[in-house]
């Protein structure tokens, strides 16, 4: 668990973080989101001390990070940066043993450790092993990243933009593939991002910062409903925040029972987003489609009707 | 000023250098050392009017030997403080000094070594003493620069994470700055040490007794053959170092 009281950071004159408290509660996963220089960056980094606060209080299960030796306290937390950091002269394998080694783990349990992640990461272990930073995709780097920052097994994982260098169609996967690891493994993750779009996807906990301070906090789809001001709203897309907010609701949530009517002939995978059902149905001019599951066999149907949750 | 700069103007010159080059280079250079006698018929045809054609008021082995000395010596030192040095103002206490130390080595780098003796012996007197100083001195420069711009260099993404997942700054100094440097500290070490091979001959103008012994004297009685035995001995021991840092450098960045 990770509490915020207070916690201010200037620098110099300047305020970049100003009075913010927060919770990020046991197995959240909690995604900063706001324009550049609003300070979210500079908050996830005071967590791990890699920047001192000036005033307020940061506790990790309770106690004060001040109190903690930084580089024990840093040992203890994940961190992932957007442009990797990997070391370019150590091979992808003893870039992920690299937190294990400097916990004096036995060198056996390193490398199992090591294999563990590789494979959890979906990076084969004879392919990859012997491998440099720089012989690998971008996409590749970022996951030996994220397997660097899981090695010591943290509670705690820092994400500051990780995937913001990456082409949309590996960052989709990635995100995919980080829900799929926080489901597993339930971190605590305090996530950066300036994307709505990824903040949306991931958060349990959406935080909006701007110039320093949070203006509003709470579910993704709390957040879409009821925005507090025309910031909030215009960061969440405006007026197309219906079909972000559509983008997070499941076909499944929505279809009705097979009907005594025809199937109709286009289809849409229940674990599908509605977002994907509306562009289909613009897409084909039909207002009904057929809900299908993993097998491609019919389930369900899904209106427009139901789809926009009309009453009628 | 990129790595790739400073690293890429050592690995052009790799024409003279094959496998062996270096210890090919060092066999010549003894060969020549001991051999020099028998060279005399064309030194004798170069200078005809000359008594002596063979440079003989002391071995050429043993102002190899001097030579060897002084530069090792010199450039040891240069390492030490330079590589230090350049370390120390890159860490926290050291940063204030940081834009000084990198504007006087940019700034000496165009100070002739000529220039650095004239200065020398007046303050040190003659001898081979400071002729070390003095190529201390000038051998610094490159050294510091070059390592400053090796840890400077660095993706500061690099340096962000290794701070990030916990390594002490001894860690981060010796198992990531250094290493990821090394190549760039390397060319730097290459050019102080080449260069100053070259100038150690100068120093026999100040009492100094290496190599360039032959040179001067040949200078100053007017015998074309001393000059060029002498030229030819440091000629072939700057390429033989040279061509072993190209080796070692090689290495290293083929490692990265």
């Amino acid at each position: 668990m990770i509490e915020l009281f207070g916690v201010t950071k200037h620098f110099g004159e300047e305020v970049a973080v100003d009075g913010i408290s927060l919770r990020v509660a046991k197995g959240e996963l909690c995604v900063l989101v706001g324009t550049s220089g609003c300070g979210k960056s500079t908050t996830l980094r005071m967590i791990n001390r890699l920047i001192e606060h000036t005033a307020g209080e940061i506790h990790l299960d309770g106690q004060p990070v001040r109190t903690f030796d930084e580089v024990t306290l840093r040992r203890r937390i994940g961190y992932v940066i957007q442009n990797t950091g990997l070391f370019p002269h150590w091979t992808v394998a003893r870039n992920i043993g690299l937190v294990p080694r400097l916990l004096k783990w036995p060198r056996q349990r390193v490398r199992e450790r090591v294999e563990e992640l590789m494979a959890l990461l979906g990076l084969p272990m004879a392919e990859f092993a012997d491998k440099y930073p720089r012989q690998l995709s971008g996409g590749q780097a970022q996951r030996v990243g994220v397997a660097r920052a899981l090695a010591a097994d943290p509670e705690i994982l820092l994400m500051d933009e990780p995937f913001g260098a990456l082409d949309p169609i590996t960052r989709e996967a990635l995100q995919l593939e980080l829900l799929d690891l926080q489901a597993r493994l339930h971190k605590t993750i305090v996530f950066v991002t300036h994307d709505m779009d990824e903040a949306l996807r991931l958060a349990d906990r959406l935080v909006v910062m701007r110039q320093g301070r949070i203006v509003q906090q709470g579910a993704p789809v709390e957040l879409l409903h009821a925005p507090a001001d025309e910031f909030v709203a215009s960061l969440l897309g405006g007026d197309t925040r219906g079909l972000k907010e559509a983008a997070l609701t499941r076909v499944r949530d929505r279809m009705l029972p097979l009907g005594p009517r025809l199937l109709a002939h286009e289809r849409v995978a229940v674990d599908a987003p509605l977002s994907q059902a509306l562009s289909l149905m613009l897409w084909h001019r039909v207002d009904r489609l057929t809900v299908v599951d993993d097998e491609d066999i019919p389930i369900g149907e899904l209106s427009l009707r139901r789809l926009v949750g009309s009453k009628t | 000023m990129s790595r790739r700069a400073v690293v890429g103007r050592g690995l052009r010159l790799r024409w003279w250098l094959g496998e062996w080059g270096p210890l090919a280079w060092l066999g010549l250079l003894l060969v020549l050392c001991l051999g020099m006698g028998e060279l005399e018929g064309p030194f004798r045809w170069i200078e005809p009017d000359s008594r002596e054609v063979l440079y003989a008021r002391s071995s050429f082995l043993a102002l190899l030997g001097q030579h060897v000395l002084v530069v090792g010596l010199a450039s040891l030192a240069a390492v030490m403080i330079g590589v230090g040095g350049a370390i120390a103002v890159t860490r926290p206490f050291g940063r204030d000094f940081l834009p000084l130390v990198s504007q006087l080595a940019s700034i000496g780098q165009t100070f002739p070594p000529v220039a650095v003796l004239a200065l020398a012996v007046p303050v040190l007197g003659f001898g081979t003493l400071p002729i070390i100083v003095a190529l201390l001195l000038y051998g610094l420069l490159p050294i510091v620069r070059n390592t400053l711009a090796g840890i400077q260099g660095i993706d500061p993404g690099v340096h962000e994470a290794a701070r990030g997942m916990g390594m002490t700054r001894r860690q981060i100094l010796l198992q990531v700055e250094l290493p990821l440097a090394a190549p760039v500290i390397l060319a730097g070490v290459r050019t102080s040490v080449t260069v100053n091979v070259a100038t150690a001959a100068i120093g026999a103008t100040v009492g100094a007794s290496n190599l360039g012994d032959p040179i001067i004297s040949g200078i100053v009685n007017g015998n074309t053959a001393y000059v060029l035995q002498g030229a030819m001995l440091i000629g072939l021991l700057a390429i033989t170092v040279d061509s072993a840092f190209e080796r070692v450098q090689r290495r290293l960045v083929q490692r990265v």
